[in-house]
């Protein structure tokens, strides 16, 4: 078969020394960033960057890209261990992995979320390879009245299965699609609830947001109840998972797989949402689902598996269309141009070495991140026992070098101070953070999907039931909706989750 | 009193000490800090990161780029504006934040011209329509024909509302008559992922941005918006050609903080021109489908100048205006 020989090239070509040096070396540089809170892949590959310039196109692309995926693999570590999600894909990793972690499973945690990334990527490997100019068609074919639906969907449920009362997790989805919109209107160029402050006409940051409310106000709340910290003081019994928890994770790491490798595919999607997506699917799916909130392995598993598998699908609209899906894409798209290579529709053909070589590179270098990963898990784990008085400064420091990096800006510094306060306050008013944080990402681009579907249909609003993929996530939200609100439905899914 | 005094005079020594490094030292004794008020990986970026090695080379202190993207690029203009002038911080003027903010945003808090000294231009690019390849119009005088045929307009993208990608539709329908309806994005490249999937028929680009889809056939160019047909891509007609009296560039430089010494100023603009003539530069500079344009440091000025002057009353046409 084509796709074989195809492969074969693709692995003389990773097999280099040059190639490979450079992919251990980016999967290195990744892991690190990856466990230090806040430094992510934006900012180290931009400055590496000028170093590709005197490289081969392909060995840039290969060290590049392993800076990528291996923050993926390192983001999760702080997750687990320390609550503090550094990107926006490891958000959901926190809510079941650091539970993990206080029960004395973090060695479990680390280890379920190796092996999960490990094949997840291997498997978005062959996806990529075997199917990704068929993919690009399928994503092609999603307008903004199916984006606008999707996302729809997406914000319904995640309202659906929030923990504790529904009424305060509406109230934060909706919260969160506010602080959202913060910014300058794609439509129109206006500044919408800036307050005349320039550094908020791009929006509140992420990072500041999702650090101030996960990681510095568990820091808080850590110091408030001296009992919280002796928790993380007790013994690990077992890095290794047991036969029960292997049972438990199997099943979610496939779903995750899945689930990551399509919606990776997605322009302006990618790890993130996949996380998020195969989260809702594990806490509505599987058979832990009534384990939600109490450290579930099922929540560390799918998510983790998806957002590798995205991270590595996310390659397929740069390398078949020439658009990249994040900012990190932007980047390669730079690096390659910078090398005199145009990413479009043509460079499978014109540049075989360079795509097939990719390819074989993401999966050598998912081995060598299982390696470095997996013997350093005990180490990771002991870190967990250093006391907390040495921890916590190191910890704030890192959020506060993360924060102000992403765009080399003191206010967002001060935001993830203000952002810190609202963590501790809706922890104190049993209010979860996840679905704002949810409603902060998906608010502002289904608005923009709406107005641009209103826009392109002349205000008819018929074109969200007359296209076929729309109507049906519209359905699905409005039987969710319906399940809901119906009321002994719902006293069946409080029990779940309770019991 | 003698304390005292010894305090003032050793105070006026230490004073004066900076001084006289600076004059026996020669500029830059420092590292520069070279200010991109754009996210990393875009075409200005990249010619600034590319222009930033040459340059420091050439004068033997590390130049280092420093991303600081938000508000269409004024974020990091205005931090410029308010460093020392001397000439260690430097910013990438370009077209959003030099020419058009300053009709675009009521309260900037600077003046595009007061407020810096400008040394010089690196690269000029130009914009294009480009086209899914479905779409029936071959030329311009086609596609106005059927913009006036649709009740609402013919849909056209953009990168966003206020962009100089905009700005050129704005003008494309004010010298022609189109009907034109925007549909302004969130950046170049999901613009462009729906010119591809057919969801806008058209759109403005900056040619860099579009060229990769042009050479691999997944967009059709309709027009490029420079005086003469570019090197790159000699099949593609100027809107001049096709009977539209348009040329639009979008361009950058270097510019510092108003009353940088004329000796850095001479110094930054002979540099600068020379690495813009070194082979390599001038090759990479191609592949970004930009055409390099040293100037002199006051000819610099005084195209600004030109530029805002001509922005003005065609950002006021496009409606959008920001608070």
């Amino acid at each position: 078969m084509d796709i074989i020989g195809n492969l074969a090239h693709g692995f003389a070509v990773a097999f280099s020394f040059q190639n490979l040096l450079f992919a251990l070396i980016g999967a290195l540089i990744g892991t690190a960033i990856g466990v230090l809170p806040g430094i992510g892949p934006v900012a180290t590959i931009s400055l590496l960057l000028p170093i590709t310039f005197g490289q081969p196109a392909t060995t840039a692309i290969i060290m590049l890209a392993g800076i990528y995926y291996g923050a993926q693999y390192g983001g999760s570590t702080t997750a687990i261990l320390l609550n503090l999600p550094g990107e926006i894909s490891s958000v959901v990793t926190t809510l079941e992995g650091y539970k993990m972690a206080r029960n004395g499973r973090a060695g479990a945690a680390l280890a379920t979320s190796a092996l999960g990334s490990f094949f997840a990527g291997s498997v978005a490997t062959v996806v990529v390879a075997a199917s990704g100019p068929l993919l690009t068609s399928i994503a092609l074919s999603f307008g903004p009245a199916d984006y606008f639906s999707l996302m729809l969907l997406g914000l319904i449920i995640s309202a659906v299965l929030a923990q504790g009362s529904i009424i305060k997790s509406i109230g934060m989805v909706v919260l969160g699609v506010a602080l959202g919109l913060v910014g300058t209107d794609v439509q129109t160029g206006q500044q919408r609830f800036t307050f005349g402050i320039p550094e908020l006409s791009d929006g509140i940051s992420f990072v500041a947001l999702a650090m101030g409310m996960f990681g510095i106000a568990e820091i808080v709340l850590n110091l408030e109840r001296p009992e919280a910290r002796s928790v993380l003081k007790t013994k690990v019994d077992s890095l290794w998972l047991t036969k029960e928890e292997w049972k438990r994770a199997t099943p979610s790491v496939l779903r995750g797989t899945v689930v990551g490798s399509i919606l990776g595919i997605l322009p302006g999607g990618g790890a993130s949402l996949a996380s998020f997506g195969s989260y809702m699917m594990e806490r509505k799916m599987s058979k832990g689902r009534h384990l939600f909130g109490q450290g579930a392995i099922e929540g560390v598993a799918g998510p983790e598996a998806a957002n590798n598998a995205a991270a590595q699908t996310s390659f397929i609209p740069l390398l078949t269309l020439g658009i990249p899906a994040n900012a990190v894409m932007a980047l390669m798209v730079g690096a390659l141009i910078i090398q005199g290579i145009q990413p479009g529709p043509r460079m499978v053909e014109a540049q075989p070495d360079l795509f097939w070589g990719l390819i074989a590179s993401m999966w050598i270098g998912n081995v060598m991140l299982l390696i470095i990963n997996l013997p350093m898990i005990g180490m990771w784990v002991k870190l967990l026992q250093v006391p907390y008085k040495f921890l916590y400064p190191a910890i704030l420091v890192f959020c506060c070098i993360g924060s102000y990096s992403v765009n080399n800006n003191v206010f967002d510094v001060y935001s993830t101070v203000v952002f810190a306060v609202l963590g501790y306050m809706f922890n104190k008013l049993k209010m979860e953070p996840a679905p704002l944080l949810i409603g902060f990402v998906l608010g502002p681009m289904m608005e923009e999907h709406l107005r641009r579907a209103m826009l392109l249909s002349r205000g008819d609003i018929t074109v969200f039931i007359e296209r076929p993929i729309s109507a049906s996530m519209l359905a699905i939200a409005a039987v969710a909706l319906l399940a809901m609100m119906l009321p002994n439905l719902r006293k069946g899914k409080e029990a779940a989750l309770s019991g | 009193m003698l304390p005292r005094r010894a305090w003032l005079a050793g105070g006026a020594v230490i004073a004066a000490l900076p001084a006289i490094t600076r004059a026996e030292t020669p500029w830059p004794a420092q590292p520069i800090r070279l200010v991109v008020p754009f996210a990393p990986g875009g075409t200005t970026d990249l010619a600034a990161r590319l222009v930033a090695q040459g340059l420091g080379a050439r004068l033997g202190q590390p130049v280092i780029v420093e991303n600081k993207p938000g508000a269409g690029s004024t974020l990091g203009a205005a931090q410029v504006a308010q460093a020392a002038p001397d000439g260690l911080t430097l910013v990438v003027s370009n077209i959003a934040s030099h020419a058009i903010a300053p009709s675009l945003y009521r309260d900037l808090r600077y003046h595009p011209l007061r407020d810096f000294t400008h040394v010089a231009l690196l690269i000029e690019t130009p914009s294009v329509f480009v086209a899914n390849p479905q779409f029936a119009p071959r030329g311009l005088g086609e596609v106005v024909r059927l913009s006036r045929e649709q009740p609402r307009g013919l849909d056209v993208a953009s990168s966003g509302s206020g962009s100089s990608n905009h700005l050129l539709i704005v003008q494309f329908g004010q010298v022609t008559g189109a009907r034109v309806n925007h549909v302004p994005y969130r950046g170049a490249g999901p613009a462009m992922t729906d010119v591809i999937a057919d969801v806008v028929p058209m759109m403005s680009d900056s040619l860099p941005s579009a060229s990769g889809h042009l050479r691999g056939g997944a967009v059709r160019g309709m027009a490029v918006a420079s005086a003469a047909r570019h090197p790159g891509f000699p099949a593609l007609p100027t809107f001049r050609e096709q009977g539209v009296d348009l040329v639009s560039n979008s361009w950058f430089g270097i510019s510092g903080p108003a009353g940088l010494p004329p000796a850095v100023i001479g110094r930054l603009n002979r540099e600068i021109n020379a690495v813009l003539a070194e082979p390599a530069t001038q090759r990479r500079f191609a592949e970004l489908g930009g055409l390099v344009s040293p100037l002199s440091p006051a000819a610099y000025a005084e195209f600004i100048a030109g530029e805002v002057a001509r922005w003005a009353p065609i950002v006021q046409a496009s409606g959008a205006k920001v608070e």
